[in-house]
């Protein structure tokens, strides 16, 4: 199906496809519905293939197939009217409030946390901003923070404490599905 | 001294450098709050690990891309003059119409394959079920309107179909990295699928029959719109078909 193996244009597709259930992993996360996932993922496949002769060999694949696809949401979320980018646009993140003192509890607090259930997780996940899901996801892929910052368009400076925050806000967010 | 802040931003941290590692050492041993902190950070990222559901791509759509890739050109018009010119030898004018006429046509047809095979990959998904009608219609002038606000263009249809191509609906379909209008048409039990789309920066041809996979492929432009029409229905059924829409 990729003919030769020293085809470099057959030996580049097996390596792309390689992270497609990562790609659509976050495509999932990005979209709302499976079927808007497969079409993102596909265009993300697309344009890497389109510009293949332009990826670094010896730089992270995976992190530049993330940022294709991120890139590809992006332009699909502008062409609706949306700019997840702009300010204002109730898509960013604010700050999350210094939690040490509640995180001074004893176990307890922990022992919630553990009986959270997948849904719920995912639930509380969806709740927060574009870029806060994406950078925590893109941690759990772990790509360094020079790479996050490529695929998120930041320094890398700023990935660390985007980070923190967007984590912060999970753990808040999460607070909401105690005890159910 | 490290502060709060730029302590929590460092518990995220699998890969300090050792300096920087020892120094957020040092604040914790210090802290009680940060070290609360490392703790919950460290069930946070448990529990993500462990419990968050992960979406992986489904089969078809791995075979789909397996397909589509394996066909593919990274720069597709460079990359297509560059094999013509290693395909067809150096001489007179006339010999190289020559050796153009004898190529064989599967080499002639080289430049369309990879839009002839997205083409059939279209189509399948449409026999698969995988790609519903979104509006089921025999009228062309409930069908037409419908792609309006879905697509970046007015798809032109020529054709409002008749007794022996029914029209049956249309959905949205996607071509590569772009949306197409696709129409599906019948003749007796054969299904046939009409794709419409803007071929911007692809090498779509101006006319050309291909086979893939068994399935028979027209492909046209007209105007600043590219058609496909597929089936597995014999092609001189195909080609009166493409007749009437074009």
């Amino acid at each position: 199906m990729f003919g030769s193996g020293d085809d470099p244009r057959a030996r580049f597709g097996r390596d792309a496809l390689a992270w497609v259930d990562a790609l659509h992993n976050l495509a999932r996360y990005l979209t709302r519905s499976d079927a808007d996932a497969d079409d993102l993922v596909q265009e993300a496949y697309a344009r890497a293939m389109a510009s293949a002769g332009r990826f670094r060999a010896g730089s992270n694949l995976k992190a530049w197939l993330f940022r294709i696809l991120r890139n590809a949401w992006l332009d699909h979320e502008r062409r609706r009217g949306n700019d997840p980018a702009q300010p204002g646009s109730g898509l960013l993140e604010a700050d999350a409030p210094d939690e040490s003192a509640e995180l001074l509890r004893d176990d307890l607090e922990l022992t919630w946390l553990r009986r959270l259930v997948a849904a719920d997780i995912e639930d509380a996940l969806r709740k927060l901003s574009e870029e806060a899901r994406t950078v925590i996801l893109l941690d759990l892929e772990d790509l360094r923070d020079e790479e996050i910052a490529e695929v998120m368009g930041c320094s890398a400076g700023t990935v660390k404490s985007r980070l923190s925050r967007a984590r912060a806000t999970l753990r808040r967010e999460l607070r909401a599905y105690r005890g159910r | 001294m490290m502060d709060h802040g730029r302590a929590r931003e460092l518990l995220l941290d699998q890969r300090l450098p050792p300096e920087l590692q020892r120094e957020l050492d040092a604040h914790l041993a210090g802290c009680e709050a940060c070290r609360a902190g490392q703790v919950a950070e460290r069930e946070l990222t448990a529990l993500l690990e462990e419990k968050l559901p992960q979406h992986p791509a489904s089969l078809a759509l791995k075979r789909r891309l397996a397909e589509r890739m394996g066909e593919a050109r990274f720069d597709a018009p460079a990359a297509a003059s560059r094999r013509a010119r290693r395909l067809v030898p150096l001489a007179a004018a006339a010999a190289v119409a020559a050796a153009v006429a004898l190529l064989p046509l599967a080499l002639r047809n080289r430049s369309a394959a990879p839009l002839a095979a997205e083409a059939v990959s279209d189509h399948l998904r449409v026999l698969e079920g995988e790609l519903p009608l979104q509006i089921v219609s025999s009228g062309i002038h409930e069908v037409k309107p419908w792609f309006a606000g879905r697509l970046d263009f007015a798809p032109v249809i020529g054709f409002a179909g008749d007794s022996d191509y029914p029209l049956q609906g249309g959905a949205v379909a996607r071509f590569l990295d772009r949306r197409a209008a696709l129409l599906a048409y019948k003749r007796r039990e054969h299904r046939i699928s009409l794709l419409v789309l803007r071929p911007d920066g692809l090498d779509w041809p101006a006319s050309r029959a291909v086979t893939v996979r068994g399935f028979h492929l027209l492909l046209w432009r007209k105007g600043d719109l590219g058609y496909a029409l597929i089936s597995d229905l014999d092609e001189r059924e195909l080609g009166a078909l493409a007749a009437k829409l074009r």
